[in-house]
C-alpha cells in the first residue's frame, strides 16, 4: 500500500501542500463519530489499549479490570482466541451496528478489551439511522466484508435466515449453553425448525414513565402505581392549573408512529392475556378486535382528553422525539438552570424506554457531550408504567438488539475469529463496558446484578424486570415489517394527529389488518 | 481532443511509439486509483506518506490511525478521484483514438466511433438495461420462493395504492402545470424589465439546492409551534397573526394540503429552469414578427398568446416533459418531509419502503416497473420534440 502511494503522492502534492498551509496540524477528531475507529487504521500494532488479559485475578462477583471473560468460557472458539497463544491475532472481523454517539462509544469500548486480549481487530463499522438499510444492501448483495451485524427486529433476522443468508448460530455454539443464558430472548431468533439466527445481546425496558422528581415532590404528586391514579393525577394537574400532564413528541422522519405502538402494546399487555398478545404479533388476533380496540380506548383516553397533552395531539406527532421533555426542565430556555423552585413544568410525564437519557435533556443537547445538570435519580427519574386490569398482573414490555452472523457468500463457515467474537458478544463481558456506563442491560441473565447496583437507571429496569409477571417482546418488531413498520405507524400516527377523527379507531385498525400480507 | 481527419503519414514516426505507452499509463492510472478508493484507509496512509515525506512522523502516525483532519483525508481522496478518473479516462480514450487513427482512412472511419460509443454503451447495458430487465423479471416473483406470481401487481391495485398513485398524479398535474406557468409568466414579464438579469437569477437561485436541502429548509417555513408560543415558521407565523390556531401542516391532510404544500417547494425549485429555458426561447423570437403583428393591429395579450406562445411550443413541451419527468420520480421531498405518512406517499417512497423497510423486494419492483411505465410516454414525446425540433437529426 505504501509502495504504491509514493507515486500519486507526486501526483496530488499540490493539492496536498496548498491544503497543508491551512490545516496541516494534525488536530483530534471533531465532534461527531469518526466513521471508522480509529484504532483498526493501521494494520500493524494498534494504539488501542494494551492491558494485559489480567483476568485470572480477579475474584467471581467483581468485574474483572478487564472486561474479557475467564477461561474456559464454554466456547471453543473464543477459548482459543483468549489463550496465550493467540491464534487469531492480527485477523480483522467487521460489524455493522446502529449505535452512533455515545451509545457507539459504549459498544467499542466493550471490544476493546477484547482486542487487547486475543490480537483480533474488530472493526465497528457505526451507520445510525440508515443502518437497516445499508445492512440490507450488504447482505442481499453478498458483501463479504461484512461479517457480524447487530439488529433489533427479530422478523427481519429470522427473513433473512431463511433466505440463506446467515449461519445458524447453533452450528458453532453448540450445547444448551446459549438457551441457558437468554431462556427469555433466543426464542426469538429461532425459527420452527430449530435454527437460531440471532445471538441476544442487550434488552431495553420499555414500560418506564420519566418525571420531575423533584418538581413532583414540590406539587405533592404521588407516583402512580395503577391506571386509574395515573388518570387521576392527570386530572389533577390539569385542574391544579400546573400546565400539561403528559409530554408527547412522536415526530421521527421516516419512522413517526413507533412510539405509538409502544403505547398499544404496553396497554395490551395490561389488558389482554399474554397468549392474545402473542396471537396478535402473529396476526392470529386482529387488530380489529375488541381487545386492541379497547387498548387504543385506553391510550386514547391519554391521547385525546384536553388539556392532557402538551400541544394537544397535534403537538404530539409534530414534537421531534428528541424534544418533548423540553417543557419539564427549570430555566429560560428549559435546560438552562438547575434551580427547581417555585417552577412548574409544562408538561410533566413521557412515557419512554430505558435508552433514553440525558443525552435528550435540553442543556446536554445545547451542549453534546457534557454531563447533564438534571442527575438521573435526583431531578429526572423514572416510574414503572403502572398496570391496568389486576388479573394480568405487572407486565413489562421490552425490545433487544441480536446479533447476527453472516453467511460467507462463497459458502464456507464464518473464520474462528469472527465465531469467537460472536461468542464474546453473547456473554456478559461483552455488554460489561456499557453497563458499567449507566445505560445497558444485559441480554445475558447470568450478569450479575451487583454491574447494575450503581446506577439509578439501570436499577430501575432491573426492579421492573425482577417484578414483572409477564414479559412481552416489542409487538411491531416482530409483525412483519409491512404491518409493524408500516401500516401500523402511519395509521396510528395520523390517528392521534386527527384527535381520533381521521381515521377513527376502527377505520384505523381496519386498514393495518388490510396491510397484512396475504399467507 | 483532436481526431485527425487528413490521411496520416504512413510508416512509424517517434511519437507514435509512445502511444502504447499511453493507453498503458492511462490503464494504469485509472486502475491504481479505484483500488485506491476502494482502499478505506488508502488516503489516510497516503497522508502519513506524505506527511512522512515531509519528514513529520507524528503527524504520519496521526494521519494512518485516522486521528488526523478528516477534511484533508477525504480532500486527498477527491484530488485522487479527479486524477484517475478524469485524467486516467482521458488518457485512455485519447492513445485509443491516436491509435485507431494509424489505420487507413476507410477503416478508421468506421472503427473510431465505435471506440467513443462502446465504454458509453457497456455502461448503459450494464447498469441500466440489465437492471431494468431483471426488476421487471422481479415484479413477477415471490419474495422467498422466486415462483411466478401475479400478487406484487395485484396489490397495486388495493386502496391504498390507489392513493399513492393518486397523489402522483397530483403532482404530475400541479406541480408540472405550476413550475411551467409561473416559469412562462416570469419568463415574459421579466422579458423587459430593468433588472431582467438580476431578477432571474434570483428566481433561478432555488434551482442551485438539493431537494433534500429544500425540503430542509421549507420544514422550518412550515414548522408547528403549540398555541400561544411564538411561531417560528413562516406560515404559522402569518396564519395567526390572522387570529387562526397553528396548524400543524406537513401532517394536516384534510383536502391534500400537505401534499400541496410539499408539491410547493417543487415549484419552487423548477421554476428557474423553466424560466430559463423560456426566457431564451422568447428571445428568440424575431422582432419582425412581433413588429409586423403590431402593424396588424394586435395588442400585447394577442401577441402573447397568439403570436410569442406558438412559436416558441417546442421549448414550451421541451419544459412539461423534462418537469413531468422529474415529478414522476419524485422521492426526496416526501421523504425528508413527512415520510411518505398522512396521505403524502408516492410511488417512488413507497417502492423504498416496500425494498427497504418492508423487504418486499417484488413489490417493489412492480412499482419500479410502474414508474418506469409511467415515464415512457413522458420520454417519448420528449424525443419526439427533440427531433421535431432538428435535434438528434
Amino acid at each position: 500500500m505504501t509502495k504504491r502511494n509514493w507515486w500519486l503522492t507526486a501526483v496530488v502534492a499540490v493539492v496536498i501542500t496548498a491544503c497543508a498551509g491551512t490545516t496541516a496540524s494534525p488536530s483530534p477528531v471533531p465532534t461527531g463519530a469518526p466513521t471508522n475507529p480509529p484504532a483498526t487504521a493501521t494494520t500493524g500494532p494498534t494504539t488501542g489499549p494494551t492491558t494485559p488479559p489480567a483476568t485470572a485475578t480477579t475474584g467471581p462477583t467483581t468485574p474483572p479490570a478487564a472486561a474479557v471473560p475467564t477461561v474456559p468460557t464454554g466456547y471453543a472458539e473464543l477459548d482459543a482466541a483468549l489463550g496465550a497463544a493467540q491464534p487469531d491475532k492480527g485477523t480483522k472481523v467487521t460489524i455493522q451496528v446502529q449505535w452512533i454517539g455515545g451509545e457507539g462509544d459504549n459498544f467499542e469500548k466493550g471490544v476493546a478489551d477484547f482486542e487487547a486480549a486475543t490480537g483480533i481487530d474488530v472493526e465497528v463499522q457505526r451507520v445510525g439511522s440508515s443502518h437497516e438499510t445499508v445492512l440490507r444492501t450488504r447482505i442481499e448483495g453478498n458483501d463479504s466484508t461484512l461479517n457480524l451485524a447487530m439488529l433489533a427486529q427479530p422478523a427481519a433476522i429470522l427473513a433473512y435466515g431463511a433466505e440463506g443468508k446467515l449461519v445458524d448460530v447453533n452450528s458453532f455454539m453448540t450445547g444448551t449453553k446459549l438457551a441457558d443464558e437468554h431462556p427469555a430472548t433466543v426464542g426469538l431468533y429461532t425459527d420452527a425448525a430449530g435454527h437460531t439466527y440471532g445471538v441476544p445481546y442487550k434488552v431495553d425496558v420499555k414500560s418506564t414513565v420519566w418525571y420531575p422528581i423533584k418538581a413532583f415532590a414540590a406539587a405533592g404528586y404521588q407516583v402512580p402505581t395503577t391506571w386509574d391514579e395515573l388518570v387521576a393525577l392527570s386530572n389533577k394537574i390539569v385542574s391544579d392549573g400546573n400546565g400539561n400532564p403528559w409530554c408527547i413528541g412522536m415526530e421521527a422522519g421516516t419512522a413517526t408512529g413507533w412510539q405509538a405502538t409502544d403505547w398499544l402494546e404496553d396497554i395490551m399487555l395490561r389488558t389482554t392475556s399474554l397468549d392474545n398478545y402473542n396471537k396478535w404479533i402473529t396476526g392470529d388476533l386482529k387488530f380489529n378486535s375488541p381487545e386492541v380496540l379497547h387498548a387504543m380506548d385506553l391510550a386514547g383516553q391519554i391521547f385525546f382528553t384536553d388539556k392532557f397533552v402538551y400541544g394537544g395531539p397535534e403537538g404530539a406527532i409534530a414534537i421531534h422525539q428528541t424534544d418533548p421533555m423540553d417543557p419539564m426542565f427549570p430555566g429560560t430556555p428549559p435546560g438552562t438552570s438547575a434551580d427547581w423552585s417555585g417552577f412548574t413544568p409544562g408538561c410533566w410525564m413521557q412515557k419512554q424506554a430505558t435508552w433514553y437519557g440525558p443525552d435528550f435533556f435540553p442543556d446536554v443537547k445545547a451542549n453534546p457531550g457534557s454531563q447533564t445538570i438534571y442527575p438521573l435519580g435526583t431531578d429526572i427519574g423514572l416510574f414503572y408504567f403502572p398496570p391496568i386490569d389486576p388479573q394480568y398482573g405487572n407486565p413489562a414490555l421490552g425490545a433487544g438488539d441480536a446479533l447476527l452472523v453472516v453467511q460467507p457468500p462463497d459458502g464456507s463457515a464464518p473464520s474462528d475469529s469472527t465465531k469467537a467474537v460472536a461468542e464474546f458478544l453473547s456473554l456478559p463481558q461483552g455488554v460489561q463496558r456499557w453497563i458499567e456506563a449507566g445505560s445497558a442491560i444485559s441480554a445475558n441473565q447470568t450478569t450479575p446484578d451487583s454491574w447494575y447496583a450503581g446506577a439509578y437507571k439501570l436499577s430501575i429496569a432491573a426492579g421492573i424486570v425482577k417484578n414483572a409477571t409477564s414479559f412481552g417482546f416489542d409487538a411491531s418488531d416482530l409483525m412483519p415489517a409491512v404491518v409493524g413498520a408500516g401500516a401500523e405507524w402511519t395509521q396510528l400516527s395520523q390517528w392521534i394527529a386527527s384527535g381520533g377523527t381521521s381515521p377513527t379507531a376502527q377505520q384505523a385498525v381496519e386498514a393495518i389488518d388490510a396491510a397484512w400480507p396475504a399467507p | 481532443m483532436t481526431v485527425r481527419t487528413e490521411s496520416p503519414k504512413r510508416g512509424i514516426s517517434p511519437s507514435t511509439l509512445l502511444l502504447p505507452l499511453g493507453a498503458v499509463l492511462g490503464i494504469v492510472v485509472v486502475v491504481v486509483g479505484l483500488s485506491f478508493l476502494a482502499d478505506k484507509h488508502g488516503a489516510q496512509n497516503l497522508l502519513g506518506a506524505i506527511y512522512d515525506l515531509l519528514g513529520n512522523p507524528t503527524a504520519a502516525t496521526a494521519a494512518r490511525n485516522g486521528v488526523a483532519d478528516q477534511v484533508l483525508a477525504k480532500l486527498v481522496l477527491a484530488a485522487v478521484a479527479l486524477v484517475s478518473g478524469v485524467g486516467g479516462i482521458w488518457l485512455m480514450y485519447s492513445t485509443v483514438a491516436q491509435l485507431v487513427s494509424l489505420f487507413r482512412p476507410n477503416i478508421r472511419d468506421r472503427i473510431m466511433p465505435w471506440v467513443f460509443v462502446v465504454p458509453a454503451l457497456a455502461l448503459l447495458l450494464g447498469w441500466l438495461v440489465y437492471p431494468g430487465v431483471v426488476t421487471i423479471i422481479r415484479s413477477f416473483g415471490d419474495d422467498t420462493t422466486q415462483a411466478f406470481t401475479l400478487r406484487n401487481w395485484l396489490d397495486i391495485f388495493k386502496p391504498d395504492t390507489l392513493g399513492i398513485l393518486f397523489n402522483n398524479f397530483l403532482w404530475l398535474v400541479v406541480g408540472t402545470g405550476g413550475a411551467v406557468i409561473l416559469g412562462l409568466v416570469i419568463a415574459a414579464m421579466f422579458d423587459r424589465v430593468k433588472f431582467e438579469a438580476l431578477s432571474k437569477t434570483f428566481v433561478f437561485l432555488p434551482l442551485a439546492i438539493s431537494l433534500v436541502g429544500a425540503s430542509l429548509i421549507w420544514r422550518f417555513i412550515y414548522t408547528w409551534r403549540p398555541a400561544g408560543q411564538p411561531q417560528y415558521g413562516l406560515l404559522n407565523a402569518v396564519w395567526t397573526a390572522f387570529g387562526n390556531k397553528p396548524i400543524d401542516w406537513i401532517h394536516f391532510d384534510d383536502f391534500h394540503t400537505n401534499t400541496f404544500l410539499l408539491i410547493v417547494i417543487f415549484i419552487w425549485l423548477q421554476t428557474g429552469f423553466a424560466m430559463v429555458v423560456l426566457s431564451a426561447a422568447i428571445k428568440g423570437v424575431s422582432t419582425e414578427v412581433l413588429e409586423a403583428a403590431r402593424l396588424d393591429g394586435a395588442n400585447e395579450r394577442q401577441i402573447f398568446f397568439k403570436v410569442i406562445v406558438p412559436i416558441i411550443k417546442g421549448s414550451i413541451l421541451a419544459v412539461i416533459t423534462t418537469i413531468a419527468i422529474a415529478d414522476l420520480k419524485i422521492f426526496d421531498i416526501v421523504y425528508v418531509m413527512t415520510g411518505g405518512s398522512f396521505n403524502t406517499n408516492v410511488v417512488a417512497n413507497q417502492m423504498y419502503l416496500q425494498a427497504f423497510q418492508f423487504l418486499q423486494d417484488g413489490h417493489a419492483a412492480a412499482l419500479a416497473t410502474v414508474l418506469f411505465l409511467a415515464v415512457l410516454p413522458v420520454m417519448y414525446f420528449n424525443l419526439r420534440n427533440l427531433r421535431e425540433q432538428g435535434v438528434g437529426r
